[in-house]
């Protein structure tokens, strides 16, 4: 039997996992990893096949992955399945947990957009008196996003608008299509800005844990990785008040199993990560633990067609690309309606238009399709959810998962700031569309329910008084000093940007002040 | 157990396992009472060449075919008359179009009364009460089965409901969200299916909707990485890691 005390235990192998065995290895520490789930290795594991040939033609099996929209019968083996690890919520509150627990998490697949956090977000409080301020600021942050976005090779231009800090950016001056250009001029003389989009160009197309973080980790000779363990509970030494135990259980055999660590590193994904938290019974001297759960509201937005793209006519030219309305409420002028603000994800498409956009059938809708084909331009929604305190998430002793596992009851929900802004989301994309010219074929103006954006953030945060948080600003837990939460839980409001490359700065920050403390001898 | 007894009774077991993947008998004292496997049923003296050569088999000179592709559907989940209207539906919302087959060619009513008979009540409900209302509005206003309306009349029927809508965002009125899901529902089952597939390629082009499939992901039936977790915890041993654990 092996039994040894490793120095730092990494649970979780996503971004943020991913990020901290990098930068801990890289200052010679030893780490153990602890992933809950498989290796992925898509030359074994998966293969194109026809939708014909699938059990279900491409329809997702029923009753599978209710909660999961992004799921179908092609990819439904990649996502957590909730009858094996279920949660519960209100039936008039339903959330979408979307979960991936294979070795790598969910930057296997992620969407790639790549921003900083402005101080709008950081110091929210202080430009608009809601809620709180992190306890650190863009100039805090700035100096590791720079870093992350040279590995992540985010593509981008400078815009020089405070509410969308530029970073470090592998050029993007490719030229507008005409009609992107035809909605960016439109979108000017509304007051509204369109920009260039930012995204993780990667490696071959890849821009996860597993290119671009853990190949330099392991080449250090420092960092072993055990899968298929899921860990059940952190305990603490009462003499110390340290975290010095992880049990785990074996996922195959059930096997239980503990490993002791000098310092512990959380990063199973926002609300793993509390509830392995919740369980243990630790990190709550604060009370504050599982509550201002927040997100991002997704699924407003507009389906429009450029008309002189259609019937083969586009050219080479006119169609194609994609552009970003950064947040432009609330900056300058108050809205009367709703707080905070939103960005909208702009495409240009060259390609066949979705069926459901026209109130046709038969020959009739297939002319339709034919008319309008490569003609398409569409907006989305990422908006900003207020970070409130009541949305919370908390144990359910009642139901466990298939390790006999407590699970999280999730009670969270919308408020009209969301819906509003989801409606303005939509009416400020037609007045821009049809100022374009283009025309408005489908329009929605109500968010996904919680949870779909997959970007659950908060439960876990932090700040500087230790009555209200729940880690400090470096991600150190308040109560146990050896304990490290790099994920997503500790953000005090989500802003409408895409977290990733949020999350790798403050975990690259956060590892390198262990790093750091455990070279001092205070970890 | 004490764990030092724990050690050399796993010890012991790693000393018997070869004999026992060869099928001999089992010649092995267990450590303690504790280990006593169970009596091995009965078998014949001698390995077993339950897998012997496989690995040397050459692959088959065959393309597996998909059941659709010489077999019928059987129904039986809904009625025969919420039956008919679904074939009256999908004839109209998909009739054979530019060298493809429409959805009754495709088999797409035999397809949907095996998925809505297999999914969640809410979406059966939501087929069943559609149909049953196309019928009876068919009834009260041409005084005919939907399934023996003209088209222009079922379109009379149709027509009101439809709507253009976004993705995650069907209309939320029970009979439009029913028109508009159907529609999408047969769409999908129509060039998703085989012989969607085979007109395709009677055109000379590829084969349509091929998209990355992931089988499930498990271990346990990936031997190349197993081992290395076993050399690792091997590695480990004679390192003499488990006497650091006292730290």
């Amino acid at each position: 039997m092996t039994q040894e005390t490793v120095d730092v235990l990494i649970i979780g192998s996503g971004h943020s996992g991913g990020m901290a065995a990098k930068v801990l290895t890289e200052n010679g520490i030893s780490c153990l990893m602890l992933n809950a789930g498989p290796v992925l290795d898509a030359n074994k594991d998966a293969e194109p096949r026809p939708a014909a040939e699938l059990p279900f033609r491409g329809f997702k099996q029923p009753g599978q992955l209710p909660h999961v929209f992004q799921a179908n019968e092609f990819n439904a083996n990649t996502w957590v399945d909730e009858k094996e690890i279920p949660y519960t919520y209100e039936a008039k509150q339903p959330y979408n947990w979307v979960r991936v627990r294979m070795f790598g998490g969910r930057s296997l697949f992620w969407s790639r957009q790549s921003f900083r956090l402005s101080d709008y977000e950081f110091k929210g409080k202080t430009h608009d008196g809601y809620g709180d301020d992190w306890p650190i600021s863009l100039a805090d942050v700035g100096p590791y996003y720079a870093r992350v976005e040279a590995i992540f090779r985010v593509s981008g231009r400078a815009e020089g608008l405070p509410q969308y800090p530029d970073g470090n950016f592998v050029v993007d001056d490719r030229p507008w299509s005409g009609s992107m250009q035809r909605f960016a001029d439109a979108g000017k003389k509304l007051g509204v800005p369109v920009t260039k989009a930012r995204s993780s160009q990667g490696v071959d197309g890849l821009a996860s844990s597993v290119n671009l973080l853990l190949p330099d980790a392991f080449a250090t000779g420092k960092l072993r990785a055990t899968p298929n363990v899921v860990v059940r509970e952190l305990r603490v030494d009462k003499n110390t008040g340290l975290v010095n135990e992880v049990h785990f259980v074996d996922r195959l055999s059930r096997r239980e199993m503990m490993v002791k660590a000098r310092a512990v590193v959380l990063a199973a994904g926002t609300l793993e990560s509390t509830r392995l938290l919740l369980n243990s019974g630790i990190a709550n001297s604060s009370g504050v633990l599982g509550h201002y759960l927040t997100d991002q509201i997704y699924g407003a937005g507009v389906a429009c067609s450029v008309p002189e793209a259609r019937d083969g006519k586009a050219g080479a030219d006119l169609m194609g690309g994609s552009a970003l309305i950064p947040r432009f409420r609330n900056i300058d002028a108050r809205h009367p309606k709703f707080q905070r603000g939103y960005a909208l994800n702009i495409y240009s498409s060259p390609g066949g238009m979705d069926p459901k956009h026209f109130a046709a059938y038969g020959a009739e809708l297939e002319q339709k399709l034919d008319s309008y084909r490569g003609s398409g331009f569409y907006t989305g929604l990422m908006g900003e959810v207020l970070p409130r305190k009541e949305n919370h998430v908390r144990i359910n002793k009642d139901v466990v998962d298939a390790w006999g596992i407590p699970v999280l009851h999730i009670d969270t929900k919308y408020t009209e700031n969301e819906f509003e802004m989801a409606r303005d989301a939509m009416e400020t994309s037609v007045a821009i569309a049809e100022a374009a010219g283009f025309e408005v074929l489908a329009k929605n103006p109500v968010p996904n329910p919680p949870g779909y954006s997959i970007h659950e953030l908060g439960t876990c945060r932090m700040g500087d008084d230790k009555r209200t948080s729940v880690l400090n600003k470096w991600c150190q837990s308040h109560d146990h000093k050896n304990l490290f939460v790099v994920d997503a839980s500790s953000f005090v409001s989500g802003g409408w940007q895409n977290p990733t490359m949020t999350i790798l700065a403050l975990s690259m920050r956060a590892s390198e002040y262990l790093a750091e403390q455990m070279r001092q001898g205070n970890v | 157990m004490r764990r030092r007894d724990f050690v050399k009774a796993v010890l012991a077991a790693s000393a018997a396992a070869p004999a026992a993947m060869s099928q001999q008998p089992a010649a092995v004292t267990p450590a303690t009472p504790q280990m006593t496997p169970p009596a091995p049923a009965p078998r014949a003296a001698g390995p077993l060449p339950w897998t012997r050569g496989l690995r040397e088999v050459k692959p088959l000179p065959m393309t597996p075919l998909v059941p659709d592709a010489v077999a019928e559907t059987l129904t039986g989940f809904f009625t025969d008359r919420q039956f008919a209207s679904l074939r009256k539906l999908c004839e109209l919302m998909m009739p054979p179009m530019k060298g493809n087959p429409g959805a009754l060619e495709a088999g797409a009513p035999e397809f949907l009364d095996f998925l809505i008979g297999a999914s969640p009540g809410d979406r059966q409900q939501l087929y069943r009460g559609g149909l049953d209302r196309l019928e009876s509005e068919a009834k009260q206003k041409f005084g005919a089965s939907f399934a023996g309306v003209t088209a222009a009349q079922a379109d009379e029927l149709i027509r009101p409901w439809l709507r253009a809508w976004m993705s995650d965002h069907p209309p939320t009125e029970d009979f439009a969200r029913f028109i508009n899901l159907a529609h999408v529902d047969i769409r999908t089952a129509t060039v998703n299916s085989q012989a969607w597939s085979d007109a395709a390629v009677r055109k000379g082009q590829s084969v349509p909707n091929v998209d990355l499939y992931w089988y499930p992901i498990d271990p346990e039936t990936r031997q190349e990485t197993r081992p290395e977790t076993r050399r690792e915890t091997q590695r480990e041993a004679r390192s003499g890691a488990g006497s650091r654990a006292a730290n």
